[in-house]
């Protein structure tokens, strides 16, 4: 096991009551400070589990077949906030307008996993593993995407956020990645600005775990609860106008927003929503995919206007395991389908536009006759946003067995 | 809900595994000696079949003979469980059939039906007070939904008629359901606090019936009052069943979802058929069900009770076929609304007098649903039989889609049970995995979840699902293999697939002993179960559960929860873990209560001896030296540093401090 910065409080043989020591880290000036150069880049992931509608999200309306092949889901004419003659948003999407007009906000269409699977489990499996179809892959891509990145020697226990009480696939491998329910309850042993006896205990035995599962869990978790300590993120409360709609989403994001305003060194984040799996009743301008678009919009506005400055150098990816099929079904739903829609978001992003080939929604024109096809592979998106936006040039590393040429980015960033 | 303390939590703590058979510890118990090699050989039986050991456990395993104990537990209908039994008691839902759930605790779709003129309101004055409150807060609630939309008449196209309790309310993406209509704004006054204190003054039985007396709009402000947490104190002394009246007020629902989370802890921590109870919660898992899905929250008190626990040593098909049509699974995957499309059903045939699916069909939404879900059909193959590489294809969950329509559920908003329904069900013959099954209506899906129990697959598939639970993260593919021979030749038996599993070396290899990490659940229950506390109510325990990501019950996706590691170690969840346990100790966990004077006695003159006994008693197999060393360190170990516990006291702080560090060390976390 390789000697940890904390291995001289092993061999100290002080007492270890209250005195941890503050890792030397901390004692450095605040992550990207102003100075030129050194401004922290951001890349946050988030996750639509159950495979959103991306058809009625951002819906075709121009296209005959749309309303034809979706008799009571439609959204109608009428209803859609268009964007460019041929696209619109859900009318649950008012709020991603202003980011649009403002061209922040971008859209790719009929992308996605290549991989044929039906599977929920699988397809998100493979979304973060970051390779489709194949299982052994054991990290996950946004976890690979830190390991060549350009920065500071000394890396932040909070460089890799997980916004939920788990370390979710697509972070878990080698670099450290701390898994954040509640800032408030991200503590041991009271809350006050002190290490607690309590605590040092804790870290010392974990610190000595001879499980190294654990022992590297407990070095993380200790060195984020103390770094966090000393930032009280809790002084960051939301800009004035900002409102976080209630639930565990909109939570998310206004606590990994207090976590970026505390210059806490957040490099990666990521934050799921879930509730998109609509195989019944899934409903048109108002019903279940309505209400879940409503949370979803909503808690990314107010995170882009919260984070203020701090958007421009933030990149917002979305992703689901996989769209869903284009005919409804017999229940006012739709069943498990194919290519779907992603959103990126940000100040470098070149917003404003549908990005992709769309591939039509003529029955022969549908992947295996159910689904919208995939034109753009999500590797490619996200491929883009981890070496334009972050300077990660390693994507093979990133993305491995997937070739990802510069050349056929879709220009969305840089 | 306030549990009452029955007169056995004591026996339990003092004899532990002594009720399972006394005359088989009585036999063994001179001639056993105590060595090391048995210790950690009972251990690992005890942290893999139970939720934990509790004190005594231990002894009481190596009195009995370890393999003895675990055929025991094999055998769980020869082992009494009347402690738990009286601790169950109170808890009235547990017994009712989800036909009674829905008429006792009814849901906003049946308050409809009542103000609509097509359901009698009840005529029990109990049910008659809880139906009113609810009548008044869908009117209320229907007013207001009406105000907004006059507001933003301009709006959307296809908006959903004004009033209307949609589908959706039923539906899924309500995780969040048993609460919400507890978090409402106020739709009407409260009673005033002379008024409330009155009512609060007079005995219990008066009380109980001066509310059932109050007229609707009293009873509606009464039911405000409750909001708020002032329940807890006003329903010291009903019975249960006044109780749960009170609770229903606000929220009928929660009346149901309480008593069935409360029964799975108080279960997993006092049963003593432990193993029984870990293949509840194992087989809960892999027939996963989610709660917060529409009506499934009535359904899962018969689905744990009907479908899984009478199974969950039995048959594999016997299980299969009892999860395929229980109406908790047919509603949760959506096989219940799923029609042939070529059915007569779908092709317009004259329909019967009365509704095909139980539900009234929608004015607005035009066509009446008529088409294939593949839900079922998809998470039968890949979750539930052959796995998700076990060789299907997606025309494949097609056809075994069309196999099981017409399997529905005769009129679930009131409990009703399952139904073959011939006019929902697709004519001809399908052909799945490669084999043609010909028409036969129900039999059809009969035939198929017999070729899939029967399976290799799915011989492989649920081999190696319980080596994971049992034996480590990775299990050694041989045993799996050899686990997975036996489940064919066995025909399905899972006690015997088990019995291959607790007899192989694989299990009792040094490499497996606490390899398993464990889940949130597990913890938990370990913890309350290592203390030997007392659980009056069980609610906090689900809410930390909820905090950890492991709400009860609560798995949205058909997955259900993982039991590897991986899932649950992370900095959140080791914050969580280490808060909780120092909560537990310190008795700061409401409704949960350690003796400590029971647990370690009171004859300790210095905090090392503390220490020292503390680790025998809540860390079954010790712990490690650097633990110990950084536990010593931290609450010093001189005759001074720990005052004698005092006559009358609470116990000195460092007790609680110390046991709590070992609740929430590394070796605790394991199993």
């Amino acid at each position: 096991m390789p000697i940890t910065r904390r291995v001289f409080i092993r061999n100290s043989g002080l007492a270890i009551v209250g005195t941890a020591a503050i890792p030397s880290f901390l004692a450095r000036a605040a992550w990207g400070s102003a100075d030129a150069g050194t401004r922290t880049k951001r890349l946050v992931v988030i996750f639509q589990r159950g495979a959103a509608d991306g058809l009625n999200i951002v819906v075709p309306h121009a296209e005959a077949q749309y309303y034809a092949m979706r008799p009571s889901i439609n959204i109608p004419r009428e209803a859609v906030i268009d964007l460019d003659g041929f696209f619109g948003l859900h009318p649950s999407l008012a709020a991603f307008q202003p980011l649009w007009e403002q061209r922040h906000l971008a859209i790719v269409h009929a992308a996605g996993s290549p991989d044929p699977n039906r599977s929920h489990f699988d397809a998100q499996d493979f979304m973060e593993s970051g390779t489709p179809g194949v299982k052994s892959t054991e990290d996950g891509w946004l976890n690979r995407s830190l390991r060549e990145l350009p920065g500071p020697a000394q890396k932040s226990p909070f460089e890799a956020v997980a916004m939920g009480p788990s370390i979710p696939r697509i972070l878990s491998g080698i670099e450290p990645a701390v898994a954040m329910n509640n800032i408030n309850d991200f503590t041991v042993g009271g809350r006050s600005a002190k290490t607690s006896p309590v605590a040092s205990a804790f870290e010392a035995m974990y610190d000595h775990s001879s499980d190294t599962v654990l022992h590297s869990a407990g070095e993380e978790t200790f060195d984020a609860v103390k770094m966090l300590k000393s930032a009280d993120p809790a002084k960051y409360v939301p800009a004035a106008g900002v409102d976080y709609p209630k639930g565990h989403f909109g939570d998310s994001l206004g606590q990994l927003a207090q976590l970026v305003k505390a210059n806490l060194g957040v490099q990666v984040a990521f934050a799921d929503i879930s509730g998109w799996d609509h195989h019944v009743n899934e409903g048109a301008t108002e019903g279940q995919l309505a209400n879940v678009l409503r949370e979803f919009s909503l808690s990314l506005a107010a995170f882009w206007k919260d984070l203020g400055d701090l958007g421009e150098d933030t990149v917002v990816v979305t992703m689901s395991e996989f769209g869903r099929t284009a005919h409804e079904n017999g229940n006012r739903g739709t069943d498990h389908g194919h290519a779907n829609v992603m959103f990126v978001l940000g100040g470098p992003v070149h917003g404003g536009k549908v990005y992709g080939r769309w591939p039509g929604l003529d029955q022969s024109q549908l992947y295996q006759g159910r689904d919208l096809a995939l034109t753009t592979d999500f590797r490619q998106v996200l491929g883009e946003a981890v070496l334009r936006h972050m300077g990660n040039r390693h994507l093979g590393e990133v993305f491995p067995g997937y070739e990802n040429q510069t050349g056929k980015f879709l220009g969305l960033l840089g | 809900m306030r549990l009452a303390r029955t007169k056995f939590g004591i026996f339990i703590l003092v004899f532990g595994l002594a009720c399972v058979a006394p005359q088989l510890l009585a036999e063994k118990n001179d001639t056993k000696s105590l060595n090391s090699g048995d210790e950690k050989r009972a251990l690992q039986a005890l942290n893999r079949l139970t939720f934990g050991p509790r004190p005594g456990d231990l002894q009481q395993v190596m009195a009995m003979g370890v393999d003895r104990w675990i055929n025991l537990q094999l055998h769980p209908e020869r082992i009494d469980d009347g402690a738990l039994n009286s601790r169950l008691e109170p808890l009235r839902t547990l017994g009712m059939s989800t036909h009674e759930l829905a008429e006792n605790f009814p849901d906003p779709q049946e308050i409809v039906q009542v103000m609509k003129g097509k359901r009698a309101m009840p005529s029990d004055p109990a049910l008659r007070a809880i139906y009113e409150v609810q009548l008044a807060r869908v009117q209320a609630r229907k007013e207001r939904k009406e105000e907004t939309e006059a507001k933003a008449a301009s709006g959307s196209a296809v908006a959903t008629k004004p009033g209307e309790v949609s589908q959706e309310t039923m539906s899924a993406s309500a995780a969040a359901a048993p609460e919400s209509v507890d978090r409402e704004p106020a739709a009407a006054p409260a009673l005033s606090t002379v008024e409330f204190e009155e009512l609060s003054s007079l005995p219990a039985d008066q009380r109980y019936q001066k509310i059932l007396a109050m007229p609707p709009d009293e009873l509606i402000a009464f039911a405000e009052t409750l909001r708020g947490g002032k329940r807890r104190d006003f329903v010291e002394g009903m019975s249960p069943q006044e109780r749960e009246t009170l609770i229903a007020l606000n929220n009928p629902s929660a009346a149901v979802d309480t008593e069935l989370a409360e029964a799975k802890l108080l279960r997993a921590i006092y049963s003593q058929r432990q193993l029984e109870e870990v293949m509840t919660d194992f087989w809960c898992n892999h027939f996963n069900v989610f709660i917060g899905k529409g009506l499934d929250h009535l359904m899962l008190t018969s689905y744990e009770r009907d479908v899984i626990r009478p199974h969950a040593l039995g048959r594999f098909e016997d299980l299969l076929v009892a999860t395929a049509k229980s109406p908790a699974m047919l509603f949760y995957l959506d096989n219940w609304l799923s029609i042939g499309p070529n059915s007569p059903q779908a092709l317009g045939a004259p329909a019967h007098p009365y509704q095909a699916i139980g539900r009234p069909a929608r004015p607005n939404q035009g066509k009446r649903p008529s088409g294939l879900n593949e839900n079922y059909g998809r998470e039968l193959l890949e979750l539930h039989t052959l796995s998700v590489n076990g060789g299907y294809t997606q025309r494949d969950v097609t056809e075994a889609a069309k196999v099981f329509t017409g399997w529905t559920i005769d009129k679930p908003a009131q409990g009703g049970g399952f139904k073959f329904e011939p006019r929902m069900h697709e004519p001809g013959p399908k052909i799945v995995l490669g084999r043609r099954i010909k028409e036969n209506g129900k039999s059809e899906g009969l035939e198929l979840l017999h070729r899939l129990a029967t399976s290799k697959q799915t011989a492989h598939f649920i081999s190696l699902k319980l080596a994971e639970r049992f034996v480590s993260d990775n299990p050694p593919p041989a045993l799996v293999d050899r686990m997975a021979k036996t489940f064919l030749k066995k025909k399905g038996d899972i006690r015997e697939v088990l019995s291959v599993l607790f007899q192989s070396p694989e299990f009792w290899d040094d490499s497996t002993y606490r390899a398993k990490v464990k889940t949130p659940l597990e913890f938990v229950v370990s913890s309350i179960r290592a203390t030997g506390a007392e659980v009056d109510d069980a609610m906090p325990l689900t809410g930390r559960l909820n905090g950890m990501g492991m709400p009860l019950y609560g798995a949205q996706p058909p997955t259900g929860y993982s039991m590897k590691a991986d899932a649950w170690v992370s900095s959140s969840a080791l914050l969580n873990r280490m808060n909780f346990a120092l909560a537990l100790t310190n008795g700061r966990i409401r409704g949960v209560r350690v003796d400590w004077d029971a647990l370690i006695g009171d004859q300790f003159s210095d905090s090392g001896q503390t220490l020292s006994a503390l680790e025998k008693k809540l860390v079954a197999g010790g712990v490690s030296e650097q633990t110990h060393t950084s536990i010593a360190e931290q609450i010093g170990t001189g005759k001074d540093s720990m005052p004698q516990k005092v006559r009358d006291g609470a116990e000195p702080q460092s007790v609680l401090t110390t046991a709590g560090l070992l609740l929430g060390s590394p070796e605790f976390q394991k199993r």
